[in-house]
């Protein structure tokens, strides 16, 4: 449970000196209990106290960054079981796989793609993460020239070292050891050999064991020998079996029981006969970072998508991007209603829209999630925001008329916006489910 | 220019061409009633114009009216500009009228601790042999009474420069008034004879609806006279934030003045019923919320309705009457309350001081409701503060039939659950024009004992009484048949109405809700709850608990401070010591923000039920359904 | 911060969907969903029964998204042919039948609902699951004219909500047949339904939350969560939300990334995106997942044999 307001305020020495920033202790207690706040700025913390707060600010769970430059990508640094009880903070990092028994230009077309596609909705660049070079040969030559094609092509790009022999890693990490790839991964038979290399070339590692006892044996094991940044195998031997061992990690974890778990989990999803479920697992339940075959673009995109929608802080009201959104086939003369971006009044009003069966547009303004009757309380929604956001998705190229259609509890605002946009403004229900009858009534373009 | 005459009494004034009929009924003194601020939207202000020009746009504005209505004149004060001389008939309905306001004995305790004293002195006339400047002979004279010491008072000019024609006027016979004020004593009148009696200050609750008054006797502290009326800025909106839209379009001189002259006049009133002169009051402390009393001080309340909400000032401020306008002695200190934020005013800080939750153990937690509403939770040493928006409908407000509570207003209703007859009372007794917020909260509650809705509030149209009907929009229960009422309409009350009374208790408990877990307490924690404004005087608390309006706890530790503003104004008055922590009490409360506390949200859903959507917060209130329940299966 | 272990005070209650003869219906089999005493997939194989994969039809095709009237033909102008193909060819676990003929203005034909139930029921033997009108004006025809159709058949009706639920429980009393409860993405109104549903004398062994889907990428990150929170409050003994809930993200096909998908990888495109949300709602604790992408059905059952601890035919209720 996290601590209450009061709970900390009883912990604080009640001087309220200011010197935190705050102006008393109270405020002081309210921000830490909101995890806004940094307990380290209060200069007179008792020892237990500090103990106590101190606590609960460290992550559980190492951040582990692999690669280097702009795509570098950190993992771990989680907090939480659930998304919905603070939010999930570093997406799980897609690697799409190379074999080194394919060709060299084979390796160099895949490696392009993975460099190349990324796709962008609602606003964020979804992209891969980098490439899993595997071992499939056995050779560590082999390995070693398949590491150097993808470097040569794509020297950016993180990478995750797929080879159990310690030799392919070093011939692997010959090219590109100095640009923090992942090794994959230690056992138990190879772990010096394996933290040696990780430790020589300042690399994360990753761990691999057949079941949990031995993952804690051999975590603590490459702790011992310095290896700093690990990430967790559990190697299912099914995907029946991935949840609890991926739930257990993590809880395990968060209430920082056994700190050999405190580590980034790694997902090997081709390893199971049906890569898309694994993959969706795989960001569901606490995969930071899974290694896939190519991925279908149909695949590719929900996949992204998602992740994406797993690592959306839940905390944040839920947005639509703004726009001009059509339902039906409306055409020159169909009716335009306004309303915010609060994607339940979104969702609401699209589908009463939607069964009214009227072609229309739902004109998306950006209150920042804000409700309607929020947004105009608190005058996010104004005519200037109408006006720019007619402007912005040219509603006046869609249709021919000038009239526009806002919610109930927009109506003080009527007067101001036809002012400012010179659109005639009709004013709609309240209450979204009367919009069909509305339209059938008082609609005439 | 066109002039309105406005029927019945023959009121004129003129207005521009072009003018609405309102701006011309507030030239003439008519309190119409604008709830909305004049947009259009509230639908109050209805006129009817019998002759002359004028046009409104009966299509945006007329959805009140039915033709028939429109063609015979019927329209919006606010809306409707006029063209030339216009006669225009004002419905009774349309004015504010005489509202029950709440003035009290205020039972409150504080020691007697002025800030300002007089005394009588009979002094020695100067001589050769005596020749001390007179102002010497003055303050000795003081000291000589008990009053500070010499050094230690200062006299400004004003004075000096009156002294000597004082002095020798009166043959050395003066009462002189001593002030504490910040940096010091300061001798601010001289008076020819004893006036050592006429010494008086005034408590103020400056409200944005209504302003309370009392005067007190800073001799012994003894009430003299109390009056209230309403704030006249409801001519320039009926709600806070319609007012400050109102600053930002004409300035904020016009509300200054009205405020002040709101104030003046009760202070007139009260003092004319004591037969006190105003001159002879020395000091007015008061209470208001913080953008009421940043208007009074003449400060810009424009931002602390914006994002980020930040008000100019939050600490105490003292000034003295003539600088903002209050007709009392022209160098009478002015003292306001400090605030807590811009939505925590001083109104609240003077609720604390009256509730005592400063200075207990035990946890007191503290709710003012009115159309926004403020919860603190506290004891000495915490409290926690939010305010929020609980929208009109509790105050009658937004609702079909909902009024103030004027003369009609159905206040207390109770309905047979097996017949659903209601039986109510109405404010003196006459017949009902509507409902008020205490009389809809026993509907609310007593059509849910009767199974009548469920506990979203929903009208169960399958029940047949010809109560329960389908109207025009919604599924409504008919609260009096038109025979019985003034109005010649039946009183309902909606489905839309509940929703609306649903939204507006959900805002407030779901606000003390969000608080206790701030804190981390449970309702059995709760010592005591405390209603603060004229809300808590008139409900009924087992309804208000039943509907859910504030947590579940035993009804004998809920208790009404009444106007806690003005208590609190009339306990910093008398007692200079208490005024001292107010500053103190102020910074020490926390202030949530309701809108950045991610849980608030939850809390609202899970109070937008009747009570809530776990009974086990109202173990009471749950017993009490399952009984109900039981008894409507057995006579369905 | 989190609960550190799995010790649970609550349990999901069982709703049984689907009558044999035995139990004087003819589904030829029927369906225990729910009984988790665990957070999904933790449990083992005795914490509830395997998730179940519903296909959806349609008896008006005109409002259904093109892409499965391309796929299906023929097929989405008959009903009962169509429950037929779900069953044998996609794999369907079971049906759901949307009364779309009802969303057209002026809708008056109740008796050919009647007809239409009906037929599917006569064409297949799998549990059904009816999806009536959404207008209240006819909610108490069309509920009344389904349940009738349906008596003994354990149908689960829909839709309940807030604003309008009492034609569907008045149906489903009436007729023996179990009730979904929507509400719109939240668990405090999902809870209010349930305790309306109650208070009216439903019994919660009749009723399947449906806490609205959002589909991928459109409010899906909302709905994923609210059911994992009702599972997590349902478990932590929340009676009120001890129910098992049902997910259809029905906006999937209807989406830009569908309609908009090159052919060649439109019906794939449709079978993922309806795929990523409906495993995730599994996962988040749906018992049933309803999908209209034939390739959806197989898509699905594949992955939930590879998850699923137990044997994946396990969850029939017949003589249990």
């Amino acid at each position: 449970m996290p601590l209450k307001a009061l709970d900390i305020y009883k912990l604080l020495p009640k001087k309220n000196c200011k010197e935190c920033g705050d102006p008393t202790c109270l405020t002081f207690a309210m921000k830490l209990a909101s995890g806004k706040g940094d307990v380290t700025k209060c200069p007179y913390l008792d020892e237990d106290a500090k103990v106590v707060l101190g606590a609960s600010t460290r992550p559980p769970i190492q951040l582990v960054r692999v690669g280097v430059g702009e795509l570098r990508f950190g993992v771990g640094d989680e907090f939480v079981l659930f998304r919905h009880e603070k939010t999930f903070y570093h997406p799980t990092a897609l690697m799409i796989s190379v074999s080194d028994r394919w060709t060299a230009d084979e390796i160099r077309v895949q490696t392009r793609r993975v460099a190349s596609d990324h796709l962008v909705r609602v606003g964020a660049d979804l992209r891969l993460n980098g490439i899993a070079i595997r071992n499939d040969s056995g050779s560590p030559e082999a390995f070693g020239k398949a590491v150097a094609a993808v470097e040569e092509t794509a020297t950016h790009l993180p990478e995750v070292l797929m080879a159990t022999d310690p030799a392919a890693q070093e011939a692997g990490l010959a090219s590109c050891g100095h640009f923090r790839p992942l090794i994959h991964a230690a056992t138990m038979e190879t772990y010096p050999a394996m933290c040696g290399l990780a430790k020589k070339f300042g690399c994360p590692l990753v761990i691999s064991a057949p079941d949990l006892a031995t993952l804690s044996d051999l975590s603590k094991r490459c702790t011992a020998e310095g290896v700093a940044r690990l990430m967790l195998d559990v190697s299912p031997s099914s995907l029946a079996d991935y949840i609890p061992a991926a739930t257990l990690i993590r809880r395990l974890a968060i209430c920082r029981a056994q700190p050999e778990f405190g580590y980034p989990v790694f997902l090997d999803a081709t390893r199971y006969g049906n890569q898309d479920t694994a993959i969706a697992l795989g960001i569901l339940k606490y995969a930071s970072v899974i290694a896939t075959e190519t991925l279908p673009p149909a695949t590719l995109r929900a996949a992204l998508t998602l992740r994406q929608n797993i690592y959306t802080d839940p905390q944040k009201p839920i947005q639509m991007n703004p726009g001009l959104y059509p339902i039906g086939s409306p055409g020159k003369d169909a009716p335009v209603l306004m309303t915010v971006n609060f994607s339940l009044t979104f969702f609401t009003l699209q589908g009463y829209l939607e069964s009214a069966r009227v072609p229309c547009y739902m004109l998306i303004v950006d209150t920042e999630g804000l409700s309607v009757l929020t947004a105009v309380a608190s005058g996010k929604l104004n005519e200037t925001l109408v006006k720019e956001s007619l402007k912005r998705f040219d509603v006046g190229s869609s249709v021919t008329h000038r009239k526009l259609i806002i919610p109930g509890y927009a109506s003080p605002l009527s007067g101001r916006i036809e002012e400012e946009t010179g659109w005639k403004v009709l004013v709609g229900p309240r209450d979204a489910a009367e919009i069909g009858e509305y339209l059938a009534q008082e609609w005439k373009s | 220019m066109p002039v309105v005459t406005f029927l019945p009494g023959y009121r004129k004034a003129t207005v521009s061409e072009g003018g609405t009929i309102l701006e011309a009924a507030q030239k003439a003194g008519l309190q119409m009633n604008v709830v909305c601020g004049g947009q259009g939207k509230c639908g109050k202000c209805i006129v009817q114009v019998k002759s002359g020009r004028f046009s409104f746009d009966s299509e945006k504005f007329g959805r009140v009216f039915s033709p028939e209505e429109i063609a015979s004149g019927f329209c919006l004060a606010c809306q409707a500009t006029v063209g030339g001389d216009v006669h225009v008939i004002v419905p009774e309905s349309s004015l504010i009228q005489e509202q029950k306001i709440l003035i009290e004995g205020l039972g409150i305790e504080t020691e007697f601790n002025p800030s300002i004293w007089k005394y009588y002195l009979e002094l020695t006339p100067p001589t050769l042999e005596d020749p001390s400047p007179d102002l010497t002979r003055l303050l000795w004279a003081i000291q000589k009474k008990g009053g500070p010491v010499a050094e230690k008072i200062y006299a400004p000019l004003e004075v000096l420069q009156s002294a000597p024609r004082v002095l020798r006027d009166s043959g050395w016979r003066v009462t002189a008034t001593v002030a504490l004020v910040p940096g010091g004593y300061r001798l601010i009148d001289l008076e020819k004879g004893d006036t050592s009696k006429n010494l008086y200050g005034a408590a103020v609750d400056l409200g944005t609806t209504t302003i309370v008054v009392y005067l007190r006797s800073l001799v012994d502290g003894k009430v003299v006279g109390v009056a209230s009326n309403y704030n006249r800025q409801i001519s320039c909106g009926e709600d806070i934030l319609s007012r400050v839209n109102y600053a930002k379009k004409h300035g904020l001189e016009p509300l200054q003045e009205l405020a002040a002259e709101s104030i003046n006049q009760a202070i007139t009133t009260a003092a004319n019923n004591a037969s006190i002169d105003r001159d002879d009051i020395y000091e007015v402390v008061v209470a208001g919320n913080t953008i009421m009393t940043h208007i009074l001080m003449g400060i810009d309340p424009a931002y602390m309705i914006e994002e980020p909400y930040v008000p100019v000032v939050r600490r105490y401020l003292t000034t003295s009457g003539a600088r903002v306008g209050l007709e009392v002695d022209r160098d009478a200190g002015v003292f306001i309350f400090p605030a807590v934020s811009d939505f925590i005013g001083g109104d609240i800080v003077a609720d604390i001081l009256s509730c005592g939750m400063a200075e207990q153990e035990e946890i007191t937690l503290m709710v003012d409701i009115g159309t926004n509403f403020e919860v603190v939770l506290g004891n000495k040493e915490w409290m926690f503060s939010c305010a929020g928006a609980a929208g009109p409908a509790l105050e009658g407000g937004e609702v079909l039939f909902g009024m103030r509570a004027n003369p009609g207003a159905i206040e207390r209703v109770s309905i047979d659950p097996a017949t659903l007859t209601p039986s109510y009372e109405t404010i003196n007794h006459e017949k009902p024009r509507g409902i008020t917020g205490s009389g809809l909260i026993d509907i609310l509650a007593e059509l849910l004992r009767a199974c009548v809705i469920d506990r979203t509030g929903r009208i169960n149209t399958s029940i047949e009484n010809r109560r329960i009907r389908t109207g025009q929009y919604f599924p409504e229960y008919v609260v009096a048949w038109k025979g019985e009422t003034a109005i010649g309409k039946d009183i309902v009350i909606t489905e839309n109405d509940i929703k609306n009374l649903i939204m507006s208790k959900a805002s407030v408990l779901g606000a003390c809700i969000t608080l206790m877990n701030q804190a981390g307490i449970t309702r059995e924690q709760i010592d005591g709850i405390a209603f603060s404004g004229a809300f808590g005087n008139y409900i009924n608390k087992e309804n208000a608990i039943m509907i859910g309006l504030i947590p579940e706890v035993p009804i004998e530790r809920i208790r009404n401070i009444g106007n806690g503003a003005v208590a609190g104004a009339n306990i910093a008055l008398i007692n200079r010591k208490k005024r001292k922590v107010l500053d103190e009490i102020a910074r020490n409360i926390a202030y949530v923000e309701l809108n950045a506390e991610s849980s608030f949200m939850d809390e609202y859903t899970r109070a937008a039920f009747l009570p809530h959507t776990d009974l086990g917060l109202f173990p009471k209130v749950e017993k009490f359904l399952d009984e109900c329940r039981l008894r409507s299966r057995e006579h369905p | 911060m989190t609960d550190g272990g799995s010790d649970w005070s609550g349990k999901i209650g069982e709703v049984v969907l689907g009558a044999t003869a035995a139990d004087g219906g003819t589904r030829k089999v029927s369906y225990r969903v729910g009984g988790d005493d665990d957070l999904p997939f933790l449990g083992g194989c005795t914490s509830g029964h395997r998730p179940l994969v519903a296909y959806e039809i349609c008896d008006d095709p005109g409002l259904w998204p093109q892409i499965v009237r391309d796929y299906c033909g023929d097929l989405v102008n008959d009903p009962a042919s169509w429950s037929k193909a779900a069953e044998r060819e996609y794999g369907a676990d079971l049906i759901r039948l949307s009364l779309t003929s009802t969303r057209r203005r002026g809708f008056s034909d109740f008796a050919a609902l009647g007809k239409t139930v009906h037929d599917v029921l006569h064409a297949t033997g799998l549990p059904l699951i009816i999806e009536g009108s959404n207008d209240p004006q006819i909610d108490s025809e069309v509920f009344q004219q389904c349940g009738e159709a349906g008596q003994g058949e354990r149908l689960l009706l829909g839709t309940a909500e807030a604003g309008r639920y009492r034609s569907v429980a008045a149906a489903a009393l009436a007729y023996g047949h179990g009730v979904i409860a929507q509400s719109p993405i939240d668990i405090n109104l999902a809870k209010q339904l349930n305790i309306l549903l109650k208070e009216i004398g439903v019994p919660l062994d009749r009723v399947v939350i449906d806490p609205y889907t959002g589909a991928l990428g459109y409010g899906f990150e909302y709905s994923y969560s609210v059911m994992e929170r009702i599972r997590y409050s349902a478990l932590k003994g929340d009676q009120d939300l001890q129910v098992p809930m049902i997910s259809a993200a029905s906006d999937s096909l209807n989406i830009k990334e569908v309609r908009e998908a090159e052919p060649a990888i439109r019906d794939e495109m449709a079978v993922r995106w309806e795929f990523y949300a409906a495993l995730p709602a599994i996962v988040a604790g749906a018992a049933i997942v309803v999908v209209r992408h034939p390739g959806t059905v197989k898509a699905l059952r594949d992955a939930v044999e590879k998850m699923w601890p137990g044997e994946v035919t396990a969850n029939a209720a017949q003589g249990a």
